[in-house]
Formats: C-alpha cells, sequence, structure tokens
C-alpha cells in the first residue's frame, strides 16, 4: 500500500477511535504502529503525563523502543522529555551530535541501534499532554512532508484521548447520580416494608429506621439495603422511645 | 450551524427566569422545537428512574406512561441510542408501543419523538417531544432536537456536580419526579405478598396498565392505605 494510503487509513482508524468507547492504550499503540507503517522511521513510541504531571511510557512499536522511553524516563533527558517540557517539536536531531545534550540518552539510543530522533508534543490549545517519539536507525532527516502528517497523526490521538477524558468524567458523575438516587430509592423501599409490617405511616417508618441504624452504629443505607433486600427482618426495628425522649 | 442552534438554545435559557433549573429544560425543548410539549426521562442502565422535568399534562402523562410500561419513544432512543419517532399514533408505519400508543392517543399525543440524551457513550436517558397534531419532524426540529438533547445531558450533569458526593442535587431532588411514592409502595406491597421489591413493583406496574392508571396515583392508594394486594377481594387478583 502506498505510504499516502496507509497514512489515511490511519487517521481514518483514529478518528474512528472517537465515535465508540475505547481504550487509550490501544489508541496509542496504533498510533505508534503506524507512525512506523506511514513514515520513514524505524521505531516509535508515546508518552502521557500522568495526571500528575510524571510523563510515562504508554505505547511503542517495539520492545526496544520501550526500553529506550523508560531510559528516558528515568534518566529525566531525551527528545521526548524535551518536546512535551518545551511543547515544541524536536525533530532531525543525529543523535551523535547531541551527546552533549543528553549526556546520558545519547548513548543508550545509539547502543540500541538508532542514529537520529524525531519528537512531537501533543498538544490541544494550550495544553501539553505528552509527546510522540521516533527514531531512525539512520541519520537522514525527516520530510517535512513526514513531519507534517506525524503532527496529524498525533493531533487526532489527542482529541480522542481529551474526549475520552471529558467521557470519563461525564461517566462518574453519572454514576455518582445514580449511586444517590438508588440510596434514595432503598430507603424509600425499606419505609414502606417497615411502615406496613409495623403498622407506622411513613414518616414513623422513617425515624424507626434512622433510630436503629444509630443505635446499632450502621450506616442508614447499608441498613436501608438490607431491609429492602430482605436480609434485615422489616419488623423487628429498635421500637422508638417514647416522644420525649427523642434524640 | 450546530453552533448557531446552540447558541439559541443557551439563549432561550438564559431568558428563562428559572435558567439552570432542570424545568427550563423540558420548557427550551418544546419552545425550540415548536412542539406541544416535553419531557426528559433519566435510566440506570436500562432502568426508568424518573423524569426530570415535563411541560404540561399530556407531556407528564407521556413520560408516566413510559415509567409504568416500560416503552416508548423515550425508552427506544435510549436503549437503542438514536432518536425515533412516530409521526402519527393513530396510524403507525412501525407497530409497536402496543401498551403506550392507546393512553398517549386518547391523552392527547398524536405525534412522538424520542431523542437520546447522552455524552460520548454515557447514556443519561432521553428526550421525548409530543405534538398534538400528526407529521413529521422538518430536518431543522430534528436538528435543533438533537442540540438541545446534548444541552439536557450537560445541564443534568451539572447540577449533579454540584452535590456533595452521596446526595442527590437539590434541584433534581425537588423538581424532578423520581416516583419515590412507587418504591415505599412497592417495600408495602413486598411485605402484603411476601415477595421480593422488585416483583411488587412488576405487580404494582401490572395493576397500573390493567386499570389504566397513574403508577403514582395507585401507589399514592397503597401508601394511604386505601388498597391492600394479596387481599382475596382486591383487584390485583384478576
Amino acid at each position: 500500500m502506498p505510504k499516502q494510503a496507509v497514512l489515511i487509513r490511519s487517521l481514518v482508524e483514529l478518528a474512528g477511535s472517537l465515535v465508540a468507547d475505547f481504550d487509550v492504550v490501544d489508541l496509542l499503540t496504533l498510533l505508534a504502529d503506524r507512525c512506523v507503517e506511514a513514515l520513514d522511521v524505524t521505531a516509535a513510541g508515546v508518552m502521557i503525563a500522568a495526571p500528575a504531571g510524571q510523563l510515562q511510557v504508554v505505547a511503542s512499536s517495539s520492545d526496544a523502543m520501550r526500553t529506550l522511553e523508560l531510559f528516558q524516563l528515568q534518566s529525566d533527558q531525551g527528545p521526548c522529555v524535551d518536546a512535551y517540557r518545551s511543547g515544541k517539536p524536536v525533530v532531525n536531531q543525529d543523535l551523535s551530535a547531541n551527546i552533549g545534550r543528553w549526556p546520558r540518552f545519547s548513548p543508550h539510543a545509539i547502543a540500541a541501534g538508532f542514529r537520529s530522533t524525531h519528537s512531537l508534543p501533543m498538544h490541544l490549545q494550550d495544553k501539553t499532554l505528552g509527546a510522540l517519539n521516533m527514531f531512525r536507525a539512520d541519520n537522514g532527516s525527516l520530510a517535512p512532508d513526514d513531519v507534517a502528517a506525524a503532527q496529524a497523526l498525533a493531533d487526532v490521538a489527542t482529541i480522542a484521548i481529551t474526549q475520552h477524558q471529558a467521557t470519563a468524567s461525564a461517566r462518574a458523575l453519572n454514576d455518582q447520580l445514580n449511586h444517590a438516587l438508588n440510596s434514595r430509592i432503598v430507603i424509600e423501599q425499606a419505609k414502606g416494608k417497615i411502615s406496613e409490617a409495623a403498622h407506622l405511616d411513613m414518616d414513623q417508618a422513617f425515624q424507626r429506621l434512622r433510630h436503629h441504624a444509630r443505635n446499632h452504629n450502621l450506616r442508614l443505607t447499608d441498613l436501608a439495603r438490607d431491609i429492602a433486600i430482605g436480609t434485615a427482618p422489616a419488623g423487628t426495628l429498635d421500637p422508638l422511645p417514647p416522644q420525649g425522649l427523642r434524640r | 450551524m450546530t453552533g448557531e442552534r446552540l447558541l439559541r438554545i443557551l439563549e432561550l435559557m438564559a431568558a428563562n427566569d428559572r435558567s439552570g433549573e432542570t424545568s427550563s429544560l423540558c420548557g427550551v425543548a418544546t419552545e425550540i422545537t415548536g412542539m406541544s410539549g416535553a419531557g426528559i426521562t433519566v435510566f440506570d442502565g436500562d432502568l426508568a428512574r424518573g423524569s426530570v422535568c415535563s411541560t404540561n399534562q399530556v407531556s407528564a402523562l407521556v413520560e408516566d406512561l413510559q415509567y409504568t410500561l416500560g416503552e416508548g419513544p423515550c425508552v427506544d432512543a435510549h436503549t437503542l441510542g438514536f432518536p425515533v419517532g412516530e409521526a402519527d399514533l393513530a396510524a403507525p408505519t412501525v407497530p409497536r408501543w402496543p401498551a403506550f400508543t392507546p393512553p398517549a392517543l386518547s391523552g392527547g399525543a398524536r405525534a412522538v419523538f424520542g431523542f437520546p440524551v447522552r455524552i460520548g457513550t454515557v447514556r443519561l436517558g432521553a428526550l421525548t417531544l409530543y405534538r398534538d397534531q400528526p407529521g413529521v419532524l422538518s430536518d431543522d426540529q430534528h436538528a435543533d432536537a438533537l442540540v438541545m438533547a446534548d444541552v439536557a445531558a450537560r445541564s443534568i450533569l451539572a447540577l449533579q456536580a454540584g452535590a456533595p458526593p452521596g446526595t442527590l442535587s437539590a434541584e433534581l431532588d425537588v423538581r424532578a419526579d423520581f416516583h419515590l411514592v412507587v418504591h415505599q409502595a412497592a417495600g408495602m406491597v413486598s411485605v402484603q405478598l411476601d415477595v421480593s421489591v422488585t416483583e411488587a413493583l412488576l405487580r404494582l406496574r401490572a395493576q397500573a396498565f390493567a386499570t389504566g392508571r397513574s403508577i403514582n396515583e395507585l401507589a399514592r392508594d397503597v401508601v394511604d392505605r386505601r388498597l391492600r394486594f394479596g387481599d382475596p377481594a382486591a383487584p390485583d387478583k384478576l
């Protein structure tokens, strides 16, 4: 398949993840693999910053690449770290000419068989999420078209991740809503059972539920749930003290 | 185009005194689409939990029927994940909703449309629009309803975002109808019949359907002890 076609297919593939539930690691592994397939690079990897700001290796096109990326993080130096921190591309860097810049990383990368490195920041507006890291086994420069194509692939992946994060927070809120609503519902169900079993009105039933939970140091919702599903009896809760003595 | 629609919706929401309140969601949905009324049902998974808002008695009935019967445009829109509609309930193009259609029609809804209320893959529920006259939605109305459903999803979650963990936002608690009386009644009926609460809920739904009554009304009768289940003379032993 011509490189142009691979590139277009890759963009479509990455964009496709926007409409479905997807795994971030799968998506970024796809990004790394497609860079190697569509562009003139030997290996590719992606690092993403954790919420605390610490970069993490998320995806690599090969094991050698993964090891190298981990080394980059351990030694806290290298093109990906620079691209992430500066938010600017670090491309067409001959590793042997950069021993002064990355004294620990460059020799390590050369020993792993690479000659040149190309890192692109993954950012949306002013926020940098991480960086895409590519290596070549020779020290040739990447064609400007390839740099632009890599940035396009990285941008689509960035949008997908941002969208994914927004969805995750929507899901968390929706779960909270359902959880809160379910707590309310089991309390109403327990009130109904107590009311019927002990011949009380709803308010008295609720007072009794609360009183029993307090006496036995139980959470109201937990006790209500046990009563609603039948693992705690509704008819034998502690009786309420006479009116004047209620807390 | 979507931007303009969104702007108009937000302007209408802002112009509404009760902006930010859930009731304005259904009001604006009705106004922007030029329909007769609107309601929004929230679900937990595939289980309808209740209505966040409805604009008038007919939309309240449409909401109630769908909650009680477990079928209708909002149930399908929520379950299937895409808009569904019936331009004329009196001469439906697709035979569906056999329990919902007759009472919805006689209650005053002639055309009904359901739109999923969701953010990405997070499904909150569905928006139901109804009209007292038959007819399809125009492309414009359809597009407005889609944007409106999106605004509704974000508004509902924004409301809940302000609530302390484990509690329902005060706005939802006060304005929405989560059929709490039905759950009280289900607790009582479960004791009366010695069945699970889930089974009791089904009995209440079946009874509401069989007698053509609102499930809230029926539940109120149980809670106020005007109706008992399990009594041999009671009408649930049909």
